[in-house]
């Protein structure tokens, strides 16, 4: 087990490009070593030393290091990118594109999450018990198959484009959600508890659940009698039929 | 004055015959002369293989491709091809690069230059476009480039052609080569591009395009009577009608044969046809899609009037871009893709359609054997132009895979044995176990360029020639390219030494420097008499008061969008 606890000596006004903070390029290394990694402060290139404080505990491979940030990190982004394995607890907001392209691993934020978290996920654990604001789990521009993998939930609402793209994996928000969640789903699986508006356009295949009001319903499915889930019963939509899509929408 | 001698170069040079024989080459100011001095900087070749710096004679380089950037965003993170594709950041000598299929200006030019290329040939300019095209020229580093003008949907061309005016359509040529400073004339689709301005398509040479009472094959044949009255460099380079579609060979046969009597005014080819490959289909539908490579290549070999390019397929995710807009219209309903379609006002169209090649469709499995077929079936190299058509069959970074699949029947062996059946049925490439040599892949990446294009300073290494040179780390005569075919790979994937103009641009693979590449373009007015050349320039202004959108004087590309021109002017030669 090795525990890296960081925290913030000063909150940032210009973003900082934090995609070095992850168990795998920790794995192994001394406080000293961690202090001397490079980031991106704006234009300029700092060390990692220069903005947080850095205790190291014990020394392990990446499955078993733990990181511990504490302050507010609303403003340093991609905390966790491309992680495979170990544990990541943020005790604050955290900045846009946390954990994106994992593959392994767990991403707790105590806190709110900015845009874009777990977009191209391919597999592993994001929690955040706060909010979450755009694009959660998406894909990025231009790409026909964002997450792919792994689960993310959010205990509190998400705004707009929740899982564009999604080709698999699973998303639970526990809050409501915003315009066009599971736009063009390919596979994933959606559940929301609750409200969303105009959910599910493009779905080729996968299963989105609401369990709240949707709003402004598209008027893309064919209705298709109930389905149970969890324990209560849905009327159950399949589409989107206008591109003979094969997914399942169930709603209250 | 700057002097080099490269030692113990294992020499390949078919333009001077010479099969990789072990020499020196010595450099001067740029250039390859006798001699140099003892002063000279000196580069041990230690026996490597040592080419010409090789000539893309068909890709999409600037122009169109910036449609395709717009599209598609995620290709700048793609990455299959470790080292040459992705996201790689600036270094002292370098600015960054992203993409594959339709990466940003630099890392063209830097990639290209790993690959020991050093010149380009764009593949189309749309006139209106031209300046446009030219701004990104000038941002690819290191290469030289030249760009081919789309004249077959041309307003002023099919009405010349339709009224039997010889003398000002060639004047018009000569002007229209001038004021986008291109190089050659293209034909796309011919009468085609016009035809989709109303939804609709040709199907055969003889079809006639709406409202203006001409064929393609009169387009076709006028054309090619206009490039040798003019005396340019290279031929008319034709894309046919009817790209992609099953039973689309007899087209290209007919294209072929229209041209047998034209006579040509330099000792090259009358007819380059592009991408062959995406020509080559028998059956009626796709269901009944197969390889035609057989009657082409039957054809070719008894012919000496024609050049043409492979348009070879890569497995993998591409980007389709040509001025054939019908054609980008079915592919992209065909796909269900995203898809990008451009009209432009008098001249042509375009689109762009991302697509990809999987090995696991019996069409794509299909496509991706006839590029070899053909290059295989045809006895002479010099009439085989090697090319992906950049980025429509797959993207320049692949161009070693695809060596190495002409060089090795083993490895054609290996993937044929992942393909579908009903593919391996439909295709003749099983049957084929011809491997090239260094020399045949020399010809057909340098040699014949230079032959092609007729300039005599490039795709060569004998004295006078621009001193672009490319030594891979390969000793040629200690290999078995059909049996070692992965090492093949490796070592064409990244030179050991890019020379350009005399400046090692590429060094263990690395970019060391990024000088300036020039731009060729062709003034043929002198071939013009003065009295033709102002009643056409009257119909030109004429079209402009008339149709055009934009002045004259703001269409016409000036000097200062060359800063490193070369002229060839078609009177001296």
């Amino acid at each position: 087990m090795q525990k890296v606890t960081l925290t913030l000596r000063e909150k940032n006004r210009i973003p900082i490009v934090a995609d070095s903070i992850t168990p795998d390029n920790f794995a192994g290394l001394s406080d000293r070593d961690i202090e001397q990694i490079p980031v991106w402060h704006g234009n300029s290139q700092v060390f990692l030393g220069d903005i947080f404080e850095v205790v190291v505990d014990g020394s392990d491979n990446a499955e078993n290091v733990m990181i511990e940030i504490n302050g507010d990190v609303s403003r340093i982004k991609r905390i966790g990118q491309g992680m495979t394995a170990g544990e990541i607890i943020i005790n604050g907001n955290v900045d846009m594109h946390c954990g994106c392209t994992m593959s392994g691993g767990k991403i707790t934020v105590n806190g709110h999450a900015d845009n874009w978290i777990g977009c191209d996920m391919r597999g592993g654990e994001i929690e955040v018990n706060g909010n979450a604001k755009y694009y959660v789990g998406s894909g990025y521009r231009g790409d026909t198959t964002g997450m792919t993998g792994g689960k993310i939930t959010i205990n509190g609402n998400v705004l707009d484009f929740l899982a564009e793209h999604m080709s698999g994996g699973e998303i639970h928000v526990k809050g409501d959600a915003g315009l066009l969640l599971g736009l063009a789903n390919n596979g994933g699986t959606i559940i929301v508890d609750g409200d969303a508006t105009m959910a599910a356009g493009e779905m080729k295949k996968g299963l989105i659940v609401i369990k709240g009001t949707v709003h402004e319903m598209l008027p893309v499915y064919r209705e298709d009698g109930t389905e149970e889930f969890d324990g209560e019963t849905y009327r159950k939509f399949t589409g989107d039929v206008n591109i003979r899509g094969k997914g399942t929408l169930l709603v209250k | 004055m700057s002097e080099l001698i490269i030692k113990n170069a294992a020499v390949c040079d078919p333009l001077n015959g010479i099969n990789c024989e072990k020499m020196d080459i010595a450099v001067k100011d740029g250039k390859i002369v006798e001699s140099v001095s003892s002063n000279a900087d000196t580069i041990d070749a230690k026996g490597k293989l040592t080419m010409a710096g090789a000539i893309d004679g068909h890709t999409h380089c600037a122009g169109k491709i910036n449609v395709g950037r717009l599209m598609s965003p995620h290709d700048m993170r793609m990455n299959p091809v470790n080292g040459l594709s992705g996201l790689q950041p600036a270094t002292s000598v370098t600015r960054a690069q992203a993409g594959y299929n339709t990466p940003n200006t630099f890392a063209l030019g830097y990639r290209y230059s790993k690959l020991g290329y050093t010149t380009l040939s764009e593949a189309a300019i749309s006139m209106m476009a031209a300046k446009h095209t030219h701004e990104e020229f000038e941002s690819i580093p290191i290469l030289d480039k030249w760009g081919l003008t789309l004249f077959g949907n041309n307003w002023q061309v099919m009405n010349y052609v339709r009224d039997e005016e010889p003398e000002k359509l060639a004047a018009y040529l000569a002007w229209g080569l001038k004021a986008t400073r291109g190089f050659g004339i293209k034909v796309v689709n011919p009468g085609g591009g016009e035809a989709w301005g109303w939804g609709k398509n040709v199907t055969s040479i003889d079809d006639e395009v709406p409202d203006f009472d001409v064929t393609p094959r009169e387009i076709l044949v006028e054309l090619a009577k206009a490039n040798e009255d003019l005396n340019l460099p290279h031929s008319i380079h034709v894309h046919c009608n009817n790209l992609g579609k099953p039973g689309n060979y007899e087209t290209t046969l007919d294209t072929m044969k229209i041209m047998e009597d034209i006579k040509a005014s330099r000792d090259r080819q009358v007819l380059h046809l592009a991408h062959l490959q995406f020509h080559a289909y028998a059956g009626n539908s796709w269901r009944e899609f197969e390889s035609a490579s057989t009657q082409l290549a039957d054809y070719i070999n008894t012919k000496d009037h024609l050049t043409f390019d492979m348009g070879q397929v890569i497995f993998g995710p591409a980007m389709t871009m040509t001025a054939d807009g019908p054609l980008e219209y079915s592919n992209a309903r065909m796909l269900h893709s995203k898809w990008s379609n451009k009209d432009v006002e008098l001249e042509d169209g375009a689109g762009v359609v991302p697509i990809v090649y999987s090995p696991k469709s019996f069409v794509n499995s299909v496509q991706w054997a006839i590029g070899l077929e053909l290059a295989l079936l045809v006895d002479d190299p010099w009439k085989v132009m090697f090319t992906t058509d950049s980025p429509n069959g797959g993207s320049f970074v692949n161009y070693p895979e695809a060596y190495s699949l002409l060089m090795s029947a083993k490895k054609r062996e290996q993937i044929i044995e992942t393909l579908p059946e009903l593919a391996i049925d439909r295709m003749v490439l099983p049957g084929i176990d011809r491997e090239l040599s260094f020399y045949e892949l020399a010809v057909m990446t340098r040699a014949l360029q230079s032959k092609m294009f007729s300039v005599d300073t490039i795709g060569h290494l004998g004295i006078g020639a621009n001193a672009d040179i490319a030594i891979y780390d390969i000793i040629p005569d200690k290999i078995d390219a059909g049996i070692e075919h992965e090492k093949v790979k490796q070592a064409l994937s990244a030179t050991s030494y890019t020379i350009k103009s005399g400046n090692v641009v590429v060094q263990d693979g690395e970019i060391v420097s990024s000088p300036r590449g020039k731009t060729y373009w062709v003034n043929a007015s002198g071939r013009v008499p003065s009295e033709i050349n102002e009643v056409t320039l009257k119909d030109i202004q004429n079209n402009f008061r008339k149709y055009y959108t934009v002045a004259m004087s703001n269409y016409v590309v000036d000097d200062h969008y060359l800063p490193n021109p070369i002229e060839i002017n078609t009177q001296e030669a």
